[in-house]
Order: structure tokens, then sequence, then C-alpha cells
């Protein structure tokens, strides 16, 4: 894991050694008021191609970054470069970007395929030049398009927004809580869209709560605490070379000992009927196998959330 | 993307009941002109109306300058940023690659065409459901004279110009408070409650000159069209007072949305 290192050079001067990361955060503060510090410093390169996962409690500011990220919230200080340039309200760099900030938001009184028409002739251009049928068919709304979007239901407006994303075949996206309001079948098939825009050259910023998605799809992952961000790196790094696994075992005392006793055993933490441990170069049948001669039954063994695990230790270390 | 703006408008139902609403008074005001025709002393534009078809229109202009179109005119103002905020579309808008600026000027756009038709509507109104009711004849007026079809008729668009001109600084204010707020009703609320302050303030006579500089006061100087004898210059006034007006409230609503953070 590497913690956050304030990055205060321009991404511009990295331009001569490589390509510019897809977003560049620099030192990007804002305070809403002299109370409320909602972003705090924050430094953060998105490079080309990653999908970045943002993770922090409510109240964090992720989505106030994301906001100033895109131009809608003016930083306090610092600023963040989208491409490598600076991103301003209404910049031309916007039609590079495809975005969900928070959640849906459409006019009631039109309907769905009335709104996306809305929001890509507001840009400027005729509905033609528009990813219109593989953004319909991520809606997959069917005649329900043609309904006002008043009747929508909450899944159904994601649905829309996720298209409306991917209307400029966008080569950044950033999403806020991208399956929010969607049922496990949707929110597997948001998954497999996001991995395979970014197959095909996309770069993701996405927030969300549900860390096995993360997990799941991100490759990088930061985190963010009270404004600051706390963490961020590979999502291997991140969660570090251990492995956390439960068992279930019918003598959690004997267990306990024994497990304690193994080399790359560590963190051993019993209470009724159940063990926490982490692995570092110890496979799981090792374990099962010394608990087995040891004539300890073996009920259960899992594998724990590990993502979940590190990012509750860093939030939680970094606000005492 | 004016166009786009016209077409958020153009498929509201509350467009349509603002507009057909502005396309109803002028049409009760003749039914009720109509079933209670007895002899009058008074002599106003209300009381006139009987007299033609086109004196209709004159009386419904001064019946909904004060109240009527000031509501419907801050509806279309009031809402013109502020609903996109409370449908969270405005966030979306501004991640097109489209000035603030450019955004301002056509939501204006649309709230400028909204109010000339809300104007114009209780005006042709007015004159085709008085001219079934009443005829085409000359039109009376208050001071006793009248004036020919021809003329009346010039002087009727010209007054329907300057009413409508006569909302730009309500519209101005109404169209401010809707880039500050995700509350469309309030922006509507101010901007009817300064309409109403403002006539308050023109009824105190002790105020002297003070009041001519209201943003109310030469609503109704085009009634000078049909005077004797005819004045214009009240209507000039009237023109230019409003200039302050729109403008500051414009500027304020520039600089004011381009500073906001959009958290909505």
């Amino acid at each position: 894991m590497t913690r956050a290192e304030p990055q205060l050079s321009s991404p511009r001067a990295g331009r001569n050694g490589g390509e510019a990361a897809a977003i560049s955060v620099v030192s990007l503060s804002k305070r809403f008021s002299p109370d409320v510090l909602a972003v705090d410093d924050v430094s953060l390169d998105v490079h080309k191609g990653a999908i970045y996962g943002l993770l922090g409690p409510n109240g964090a500011g992720k989505t106030t970054l994301l906001r100033t990220i895109l131009g809608l919230v003016h930083p306090t200080s610092g600023a963040a470069f989208l491409f490598g340039e600076r991103l301003t309200p209404g910049s031309p760099l916007l039609r590079r970007v495809g975005s969900l900030i928070e959640s849906p938001g459409f006019v009631p009184h039109l309907s769905g395929i009335e709104n996306l028409k809305a929001y890509w002739e507001a840009g400027g251009q005729a509905l033609s030049a528009a990813n219109l049928d593989q953004a319909l068919a991520i809606a997959g709304l069917g005649s329900a398009i043609r309904r006002k979007v008043r009747t929508y239901s909450k899944g159904m407006q994601q649905r829309l927004a996720l298209a409306q994303v991917l209307l400029n075949k966008p080569e950044l996206l950033v999403l806020d809580e991208p399956t929010i309001g969607l049922d496990p079948g949707e929110m597997r098939d948001v998954r497999e869209l996001i991995r395979s825009l970014a197959d095909h050259g996309a770069t993701v910023l996405l927030s969300s709560h549900i860390l096995v998605e993360v997990e799941q799809v991100c490759s990088h992952v930061a985190v963010m605490n009270l404004g600051k961000l706390v963490a961020s790196g590979t999502v291997d790094e991140l969660i570090g070379a251990s492995q956390s696994v439960y068992l279930e075992v019918d003598d959690v005392g004997r267990a306990v000992a024994l497990l304690k006793s193994i080399p790359g055993v560590s963190r051993v933490e019993g209470d009724a009927g159940g063990i926490s441990i982490s692995l570092s170069g110890v496979e799981r049948k090792v374990i099962v196998t010394a608990l087995v001669h040891a004539n300890i039954g073996v009920e259960t063994i899992e594998s724990r959330h590990r993502l979940e695990d590190a990012f509750l230790g860093i939030v939680e270390g970094t606000e005492s | 993307m004016i166009r786009v703006e016209l077409r958020k408008q153009t498929f509201r139902v509350r467009t349509y009941i603002l507009l057909g609403l502005v396309i109803c008074i002028p049409v009760l005001m003749t039914v009720a002109v109509e079933l209670g025709r007895r002899p009058r002393n008074e002599n106003n534009f209300f009381a006139l109306a009987s007299h033609s078809g086109l004196n209709v229109p004159l009386a419904a202009l001064t019946a909904s300058t004060s109240f009527l179109l000031v509501i419907v005119v801050s509806l279309f103002a009031g809402g013109a940023v502020a609903d996109e905020a409370g449908w969270g579309s405005l966030r979306y808008l501004l991640l097109r690659p489209v000035s603030r600026g450019r955004l301002l000027f056509d939501k204006l756009i649309v709230v400028v065409v909204m109010a000339i038709l809300a104007t114009l509507f209780i005006a042709v109104s007015g004159l085709i459901a008085g001219t079934i009711a009443f005829g085409w004849h000359a039109v009376a007026t208050p001071d006793g004279i009248e004036f020919g079809q021809g003329s009346a008729l010039g002087k009727l668009a010209l007054s329907t110009l300057y009413v409508a001109w006569c909302m730009s600084g309500i519209a101005a204010l109404a169209f401010m408070i809707s880039t500050m707020t995700d509350a469309s009703l309030g922006a509507v609320i101010s901007a009817l409650g300064v309409s109403i302050v403002s006539q308050i303030l023109d009824a105190i006579s002790s105020l002297g000159s003070v009041r001519t500089l209201l943003i109310t006061h030469y609503w109704h100087a085009w009634e000078g069209l049909f005077a004797n004898p005819v004045t214009s210059s009240d209507m000039i006034k009237g023109v230019i007072v409003q200039l302050p007006y729109a403008a500051i409230f414009l500027v304020l609503a520039w600089w004011w949305f381009h500073r906001r953070d959009i958290l909505c």
C-alpha cells in the first residue's frame, strides 16, 4: 500500500517523459465554509486504461472531488487536469468524458429518448453523431424509452443515466455509485460493461460503497476519509500480500493454539465457533490438513472480503 | 441549442396551462361584459369594453399587467435554471462542452420568447373574442374620443409590445434568483413580491417623484396612446426605466452562475 504523497508537479511537466494521465488532480482543496473543508489537499493520478475505484465513508468528500474534477465545483486551491489539460467549465475536453454524478437527473416531462436527445444536442451536436444504438442497448428499456421519465423506476432512471454516459463513446468515465438502485443482475451487467469499456481503452474513475464490486472490477483504489486521500495504489497493494480467511471449527480453543504455531499464519482471532486468520505464503489446504490431523473438525473455510478489511482498517486508522 | 430549450418548454403541461390561462382571461372578460351589459357612467377601459372588439384587448391588458402577466412571466423566468436544478439535470447540462454563459443565454432567449407570447396571447385572444362579441368598430377611450380601426390596431400592437417590455425587469429578477436556487417557486414568489411592493409604494403619493424609478411605475403608460392629447413621453420613460433593472439583474445572474458551485 502506498500512502498518498502530495504531488506538486504539474502533469504537463510529466508530458515529456510519457503520456499525460487521463485525470491528474494536483493538491486540490475545496472549502465550502470556514468549518467545511470537503476536499483537503488531494493529489491523484488516474492513468489511461485504469479502472480506479474511489472509496470512502459517506461525507468523505468523494462526490465533491468528482464534481471538482469535472468543473462543476470550483476548487479553493489546486487544480484538476484531464488528459494533461486544465479543465474549465464547459471545456471541449468534456466531449471525451461521460459522467454520472450522484444520481440520474432527467427532465421529468420528457421521454427517455427525448432526454437523451436534449442532453446530446445541448452539446451542440446532432443526435446522428451519437453512439445511440449501444446506449439504448445498455439502457435496455425497450418501448419504455418513449415513456415520460416521470414514470420510470429508480433502476430504469439509473440505466438511462448509464446510456447517457455512453452517448459520446467516452474515453474517460466518471461514475459516482453507478450500480445504486440496480438489481443484482443489472449490477453484474454494469460491472461487465465497465470492464469491457476498459478493455477497449477507456479509463474509469468510479466511486462505490460496494467493496466487493470494487475488488472485482477495479485495477486501482483510492481511499478518502474526512476530505483527505488516505491511501492509493493497485488493489493488490492496498490489500497487501496476506489473505484473510474465516474458519468454523468444532474446537475453537485448540484450533487457535494450533494455528498460532503454523508459520505464515498471523492475526489469529477466535470467538464462539469462528476464527479469523491472515495467511501469507501458506496455502489453505495446509491449514485444513493440520487441523484435521489434530482431530479438529472443520465445518467452514472461506475467504473474507479482503478489501473490506483493508478499507475499514485504513478508515479507522485515519480517524483515531 | 435554443431549440432544445424550447422543446423542454413546449412538451410541458405547465406551459399549456399558463398560455391557456392568458388566452382564457380575455375570453372570460368578454363573456362577463356581454352577460352583464348595462348602461355605465364609469369611463375606463373595462366599462368601454363592449364598445368594440378592439376595446377588449385594451381592457384585458389593463386587467392582466399588474398580476396575471407577472405571475406567468415569473414562472417562465423563475423556472429557467431552478427547474433544471430541481430535476437534477442541471449538472448534466453543465457537463456538456458548452459554456455556462451560453446555456444561460439560451435559457434567457426562451424566457423572452415565452414572455412575448404570453403578452401577445392576451391581446390577440381579446381581439378575437371581442370582435366576435362586439364587432369591428372604432375604439372608444376613457377621454371620450375615438380612434379608427386602422390606427387603433397599430396602437394596440405598440401597447402589447410595450407591456411585454415592461415585464423585462421583473423577468430578469426572477431569472437571476433562478440561477441561485433549486426551488423555482422561490424565484416566482420573490418576483411577485417585488412587483407588489413596488405597486404599493407607487400608490403612496407622498413619495413624490421617487416613484417614477419604481419598476412598476410606468406599466400602464401605454394608455397615453389612447389619451387626448396622445402622449408617449411616459412610455419612453417606461422603456428606459426597465433598462437598468434588467441589466443589473442579468449581470448579477451571469456573475453568480459562473462562480456557483453546482451541488444540486
